[in-house]
């Protein structure tokens, strides 16, 4: 075994949200932004923590692998991955953070398809690499206003849709996703927005919208934080596709 | 679905046909005499039962007859029955059931044809007196439908089941009212078999000859459908839902062929649209099995109907084979009410007789073994020992076996007309079956132990401190074994090991055990309802499980474990040889129905069983659930009247289940994807 190591939080197999085929997803723990409605904060820290569930003792979130070992646990069942397209996906927290990990696990993956999901909020230079490291990257642009983006994530949203335009240009397929937060991000003007910023993107396979979900705070609880999102949660976010369909891109809501 | 059958489906989910539904039960006088012979008394009372029946006609019906005279009185007296009772052994109510009844011969050639084979004997005039029952009322019914000026039923009632089905409602409508009459007769578990086998060759002709276009063949089909959704709340067995209705699509012919049809799909179309727990689908597949059809049963297990229930045939066949059945016979295999493989017209098979229970085995050789044992393989070496000897005790406990006759069943199976025999003295094959229950937990239990005595040095008499208080003043140890330890279910060798190692045993001890019929046992891994009653009855046990804690249904993991997820649980689940256990019991996986919000998720869905299938798993069922619904529907029944859940081995509505099973199926929920 051997090599980088890494904190993860959660391996999930069957994933069915994470790109195509039947994949587990690695969930990579710390992430650099504080977005007020992350419905998984036991990823924000990187370092491991103590969960107190509503039954059964408190258990330790975040346990730290190294490259090897986690590279068998996820071939272990390639063969799900091989007959239905499949593959793995990195998550989190944001996955590129630990990008010397990831990266080498990704390397003892040969052969499997992998993709993933990412803030884009990284260093330039992770950003490029991962980009041609995996088959397929699978980016959240929260808001494309500035103001809104710091409010509500800690940070400008500058880098992310730097990497964003990099994706438009490049050659490796990607998705784009927005999680749709009542009175944050789903107004027209952010969708047009968006919209333009994707226009003629050669390898963008669809726009996914992710409508906000109120069992988002779920976990705070047992991660010792509060929930306070600062917005209406009990409003249905919009989801206004009709930018997207203007440009021909395709477009659906998870 | 048509207006036509809307109409009827709304009819019938408001019960207003249970306003025909009388209190009063047949005359028993007639038949509860002394003197006669037992099956004599089973045909006189099909003939009272039959007679007591008004005929009924719902608006709209394609496919009549509809029970109208629930009450059955036993051919026994009550003191004749406490009799027989102490002299013989009873299984269940002691009635036939639980078995797949052959109609394809009865349906083409009628029961006339039939009759017209029947001698003199006492026993013939017994089958004559049942068929004569069964066309007494249907020509009641074909009356009927002419008063209401239903040529179309009239025609179709003057024909059949007298004669042989030329058409397709011709065929639905015979296997209804033989179906009917085997109720009727006091049977239950009344399964369907192979309907799209039997059915096929009258749907096809009528297509051909351009009698009937698809759209009307499959009004029809969803109008038989209805027709099983009728009465069925009449037959429960052992909870509401569990009526035994189940049908077998797909999978290979005698002959070796891909029985996989056009009615296989309708019938599953159906089963979609009407969106109701009967019947209860079965899908045979093999590695040979193209992915659309998986797709076509991921519909179904996305609404949450809690089937199809898989079989592998890979796995199924050669291990019905290995048992002694034939090869053509095995390739024809049905299932009964739950997911007992059994031989339509062929087999007396009373797969249910018994059960072990394997944390119960495990926990007594832990006990006797534990304290001096220097490796675990002296601990297994004990499990083993016990194991044969609990076999073995149970296998010489069922003599003297005695059922109820039914001379009009025995008309659906092989030899019981010619040798004058009836089905409940047995058939081709008489074989016992033993369910396995709490698989998973006996397999955690052996792991646990020997990760906490073996490995990491936890004396013995703490540990049995523990168990013996119930984890009470022990609880840091109580959650070392519960969530530090391999579990079965998680691709973990050092659980799984386990699982392999005691069905290895388990399929060892049956060999070489004849029951009193000349048959064989066989062992499984199902558990029908003894995971309640096996759990309810265990104390502690060293997986960190509470006394009294239920035990899981069927072959699954253990409840309240922490799983990886379905990948994992399939692999561990297929590690066994399933051939060797193939009394049957499935794997049950629950899904979240937010799994299925997205529409490529039926396409993931339909590769995970594809992957079991072809890593050798023998039955799979599938439960969609929303946990939120399963507790406000305890809450508030009413809103929630048609909420499916699949419980050990059927599809029943949730609201109508005793609460130790809706509990039960909650608790699964925390295992769900």
């Amino acid at each position: 075994m051997g090599g980088e190591k890494g904190i993860i939080f959660d391996i999930k197999e069957f994933a069915v949200y994470d790109g195509p085929g039947i994949r587990t997803t690695v969930f990579m723990k710390g992430c650099p932004l504080r977005c007020r409605w992350c419905h998984n904060p036991e990823g924000l820290s990187k370092e491991p923590q103590m969960l107190t569930p509503k039954e059964g003792p408190p258990r330790l979130s975040g346990r730290e692998w190294d490259a090897g070992e986690l590279a068998g646990r996820l071939l272990k069942d390639r063969d799900f991955y091989d007959m239905s397209g499949g593959g793995v996906t990195f998550s989190g927290g944001e996955p590129l953070w630990q990008w010397p990990f990831v990266r080498e696990v990704v390397s003892r993956l040969e052969g499997v398809h992998t993709a993933v999901e990412t803030s884009g909020h990284v260093p330039d230079d992770v950003f490029e690499e991962a980009m041609n490291a995996f088959n397929l990257v699978i980016m959240d642009i929260k808001t494309m206003d500035e103001k809104t983006h710091r409010a509500f994530t800690g940070s400008g949203n500058a880098l992310a849709l730097s990497h964003a335009r990099a994706l438009c240009d490049g050659d490796t397929p990607f998705i784009i996703r927005l999680p749709l937060i009542p009175g944050v991000n789903d107004s027209l003007e952010n969708m047009e927005a968006v919209a333009d910023l994707l226009e003629g993107a050669k390898k963008l396979l669809r726009v996914e919208m992710l409508p906000y979900h109120q069992t988002a705070g779920a976990k705070h609880k047992m991660a010792g934080l509060v929930y306070d999102p600062g917005f209406d949660t009990f409003r249905d976010p919009r989801a206004r596709i009709e930018p997207f369909e203007l440009l021909g891109i395709p477009v659906k809501t998870l | 679905m048509t207006e036509r059958i809307a109409a009827l489906k709304r009819y019938q989910w408001d019960k207003r046909h249970h306003a025909f539904r009388v209190k009063e039960a047949p005359d028993a006088s007639g038949y509860q005499r002394t003197g006669l012979p037992d099956y004599e008394r089973t045909a006189l009372r099909l003939k009272a039962s039959l007679e007591a029946e008004a005929p009924v006609l719902l608006p709209g019906e394609l496919i009549a007859f509809t029970r109208t005279v629930p009450a059955l009185p036993m051919i026994y007296t009550k003191q004749e029955w406490e009799d027989i009772r102490k002299k013989h052994t009873i299984h269940e109510n002691g009635n036939v059931c639980n078995l797949s009844p052959d109609y394809a011969p009865v349906i083409a050639s009628g029961l006339l044809a039939l009759r017209d084979k029947l001698t003199d004997a006492p026993y013939h005039r017994a089958m004559a007196k049942s068929i004569d029952a069964v066309l007494d009322l249907t020509g009641r019914y074909h009356q009927e439908a002419l008063k209401a000026g239903d040529m179309a039923l009239a025609k179709v009632l003057a024909r059949v089941p007298a004669h042989g089905a030329r058409s397709f409602r011709e065929a639905l409508q015979s296997l209804r009212v033989l179906h009917f009459a085997m109720w009727c007769e006091g049977n239950y578990h009344n399964t369907l078999g192979r309907f799209d086998q039997y059915m096929m060759p009258y749907l096809e002709a009528d297509l051909k000859a351009g009698n009937i276009t698809q759209d009307g063949a499959f009004e029809l089909l969803e109008a038989f459908f209805l027709a099983c959704n009728r009465d069925s709340d009449l037959y429960p067995g052992m909870q509401q839902g569990d009526n035994g209705q189940s049908m077998v699509l797909g999978g290979i012919t005698p002959e070796g062929k891909d029985g996989f049809n056009l009615l296989s799909e309708m019938c599953l179309k159906a089963c979609q649209d009407l969106k109701l727990i009967d019947p209860k689908i079965n899908l045979r597949v093999s590695s040979q099995t193209p992915l659309e059809v998986f797709e076509l049963g991921t519909e179904l297990t996305r609404l949450g109907l809690g089937f199809p229930q898989y079989e592998n045939d890979d796995v199924a066949i050669p291990g019905l084979m290995r048992l002694g059945y034939e090869e053509q016979d095995a390739r024809d295999y049905a299932v009964a009410a739950c997911w007992e493989f059994i031989i339509p017209g062929k087999g007396m098979d009373v797969p249910n007789i018994g059960a072990l229970s394997f944390a119960e085995v495990v926990s007594d050789a832990l006990k006797e073994a534990l304290p001096d044992a220097a490796s675990m393989k002296e601990v297994t070496q004990a499990v083993e020992a016990v194991i044969f000897a609990r076999v073995s005790e149970l296998a010489g406990s069922f003599g003297s076996l005695y059922i109820i006759p039914s001379p009009f069943m025995s008309l659906f199976f092989e030899g019981c007309l010619d040798k004058g025999r009836d089905i409940s003295l047995g058939c081709k094959y008489n074989n016992y079956g033993f369910h396995g229950t709490g698989l998973a937990t006996a397999a955690d239990m052996l792991a646990a132990v020997e990760k906490a005595v073996f490995e990491e040095g936890l004396p013995v008499p703490v540990l049995f401190a523990a168990l013996e208080e119930d984890f009470k003043g022990y609880e840091a140890l109580r959650d070392t074994l519960r969530y530090d330890s391999p579990k079965m279910g998680n691709d973990d060798d050092k659980a799984d090991r386990y699982a392999v190692g005691l069905l290895d045993m388990f399929s060892r001890a049956v060999e070489g055990h004849r029951n009193e019929r000349g048959g064989i046992f066989r062992a499984g891994t199902g558990s029908a309802m003894y995971y309640v009653w096996h759990g309810s009855e265990l104390g502690a046990t060293p997986d960190g499980r509470r006394k009294g804690e239920p035990l899981p249904a069927n072959y699954s993991p253990s409840l309240n474990v922490r799983l990886n997820g379905p990948l994992s649980l399939i692999k561990s689940f297929t590690k066994p040889d399933l051939s060797r256990v193939i009394n049957g019991g499935p794997l049950t996986i629950e899904f979240s129905d937010t799994v299925f919000r997205n529409e490529e998720a039926i396409r993931k869905v339909a590769q995970l069983v594809m992957m079991f299938i072809r890593l050798g798993g023998h039955q799979l069922q599938l439960n969609t659930v929303n946990r939120d619904q399963l507790l406000d529907a305890q809450e508030h029944p009413g809103r929630h009247r048609d909420l499916i859940v699949r419980v050990w081995g059927w599809s029943g509505y949730f609201v109508e289940l005793d609460k130790c099973y809706q509990d039960h199926i909650i608790s699964r929920t925390e295992l769900g994807v």
